[in-house]
């Protein structure tokens, strides 16, 4: 990193930690004033109360059975995403058979929107985990299934020239070439896939779950405890920062090669 | 084994959106086995058609192309194709690039690391075996492509353009490069250009192809105007101030001219 990449770096830490707190601020100086209801802002201490009574057991349900509950139904659904739409990407993108046939099924499904589904994932799966795995598997299969096929497709024709004339067969085309070429779309589904399953496991916790963090939210909500909506949310923002960043490093990791390595 | 190409009444013609065009009409010509062919000629006049024919990528509907008295049917390593922008696969190394082709064609391991040494060597790029592609500049890009079909002792090593993306300073050196690893094992090259200087250094005969559909207009037996003292055994810079190659050169570049002037 040069010198004005390092003050550039700084500057945009510094106008980071500005807007973050004049924001905090904000919520602070409109709540202490009384300006608003608690209901519908709660104070910043509030808050902080609603944090501890989860992290200690709100409704005599530990923090992380919420964690547990969200997180392992998301990666479940997630997994089973990858496991079935970067292969089945891949397939319709090699093989115009393939194509053809689940394509169009696809382009019928792929405009309903995940929440949409919720109602028959219960019909169908019950209330249990069964259910939010098929919304969280619905929802972040299309980005996987897509990218995937995308990553293929665009495989540069003269990498596929030069490999067969270096005598490549059809299968070490596909493993050997379009596969590693296109590796890097296909993270870039799997990512979006990530940001998707997350916010699908908290919509279906909303419309019916026991635990998980669309619980806390929607139980906050109904006991008119604002401060409880307040820390569910939090929660859920910041652990899909989380992911996000561990993601990143996976993706780093898996692409020594690229380019880009130093962006985003 | 003989390595020279026959060319029997080859015609190629692609389906394009506004109609049929015709790349090729009855492309009938003999390059002699191991010897340095160029082709030069307008954009468009089915140049790069006759090297993918060549190398099997796909078939021509009439005519057939012979490699040393065999059909060509499909791609392998005995015909090498490289093209202008250097493919190499980015996620391999410069060491995993030219081991790629030795690999898949089941060059036992131990053999591998030997030959690909060698190669290295012979390109003058030892010590950059474990970068990436985009960590080379054009010029060592190359090389390795040349490298990574050179080092499968092709019978004909074809090049499409290869050094048309370089400065001028690169190409220069690329060209006299070019020269000594062809020397090592003289494969039969056919190798295209739009630069006639290149064509007149490099070239035992320069080809000047008509405008589409292509055919040949006129062959200069450069070796034969050279003697037993090819241009190509000196500098480039040297050799390009004398009278007897700037008489060839402008002779040559007056038969691609007329061709280009024609259409207008």
């Amino acid at each position: 990193m040069n010198g004005s990449a390092r003050s550039n770096a700084l500057a945009r830490a510094l106008f980071g930690a500005l807007s973050v707190g004049s924001l905090l601020f904000t919520w602070w100086l409109v709540t202490s004033l009384e300006l608003v209801k608690p209901l519908i802002l709660p104070p910043p201490a509030d808050v902080w109360v609603g944090f501890l009574d989860i992290w200690y057991g709100y409704l005599n349900v530990p923090f992380w059975n919420h964690f547990l509950a969200s997180i392992s139904v998301m990666l479940g659904g997630y997994a089973m995403a990858i496991a079935i739409g970067v292969p089945l990407g891949i397939f319709m993108a090699w093989n115009r058979a393939v194509d053809w046939v689940v394509g169009p099924l696809l382009q019928i499904l792929r405009p309903i929107p995940p929440p949409a589904w919720i109602p028959l994932a219960i019909l169908w799966f019950g209330i249990g985990y069964a259910g939010k795995i098929f919304i969280v598997f619905i929802a972040a299969a299309v980005p996987c299934i897509l990218n995937s096929y995308l990553a293929i497709k665009q495989t540069p024709s003269e990498l596929l020239s030069s490999a067969r004339s270096l005598g490549a067969k059809p299968h070490t085309l596909l493993f050997e070439v379009a596969i590693p070429s296109g590796l890097p779309t296909i993270m870039t589904g799997l990512r979006i896939a990530l940001g998707i399953a997350w916010a699908s496991i908290v919509a279906a916790e909303l419309v019916v779950s026991l635990a998980g963090f669309g619980f806390l939210i929607m139980n906050g909500y109904r006991n008119l405890e604002s401060n409880i909506v307040f820390v569910g949310m939090a929660a859920v923002a910041l652990l899909g920062l989380l992911m996000n960043l561990v993601f990143h490093r996976i993706e780093r990791a898996m692409l020594p090669w690229r380019e880009d390595q130093d962006n985003g | 084994m003989p390595n020279n190409l026959s060319y029997e009444n080859v015609t190629m013609r692609f389906e394009g959106r506004s109609g049929a065009v015709q790349a090729l009409d009855r492309f009938d010509f003999q390059v002699k086995s191991s010897e340095f062919l160029v082709i030069v000629g307008p954009s468009g006049c089915g140049k790069s058609t006759l090297l993918h024919l060549t190398a099997g990528l796909y078939k021509p509907p009439t005519g057939r192309i012979l490699l040393g008295g065999e059909e060509v049917r499909e791609p392998g390593p005995d015909k090498a194709i490289v093209f202008q922008n250097f493919s190499l696969f980015p996620w391999k190394t410069v060491h995993d690039n030219i081991d790629f082709g030795l690999r898949i064609n089941g060059v036992p391991a131990a053999d591998r690391e030997d030959q690909i040494k060698r190669v290295i060597r012979l390109i003058g790029l030892d010590g950059f075996e474990n970068h990436y592609p985009r960590q080379l500049s054009g010029g060592m890009q190359q090389r390795v492509a040349i490298a990574r079909s050179f080092v499968l002792k092709p019978r004909t090593l074809l090049m499409d353009e290869p050094f048309a993306a370089l400065d001028a300073q690169n190409r220069q050196i690329m060209q006299e490069e070019l020269v000594r690893i062809w020397q090592t094992q003289r494969p039969t090259v056919m190798f295209i250009t739009h630069s006639v200087e290149e064509a007149v250094f490099l070239a035992d005969r320069v080809i000047v192809m008509t405008r589409r559909p292509g055919r040949v207009k006129e062959v200069i037996d450069i070796a034969n105007i050279t003697g037993d003292h090819h241009w190509r055994a000196d500098p480039f810079d040297e050799v390009i101030r004398r009278a007897d190659f700037q008489d060839v050169r402008s002779r040559i570049w007056g038969l691609v001219k007329s061709e280009i002037s024609v259409r207008n």
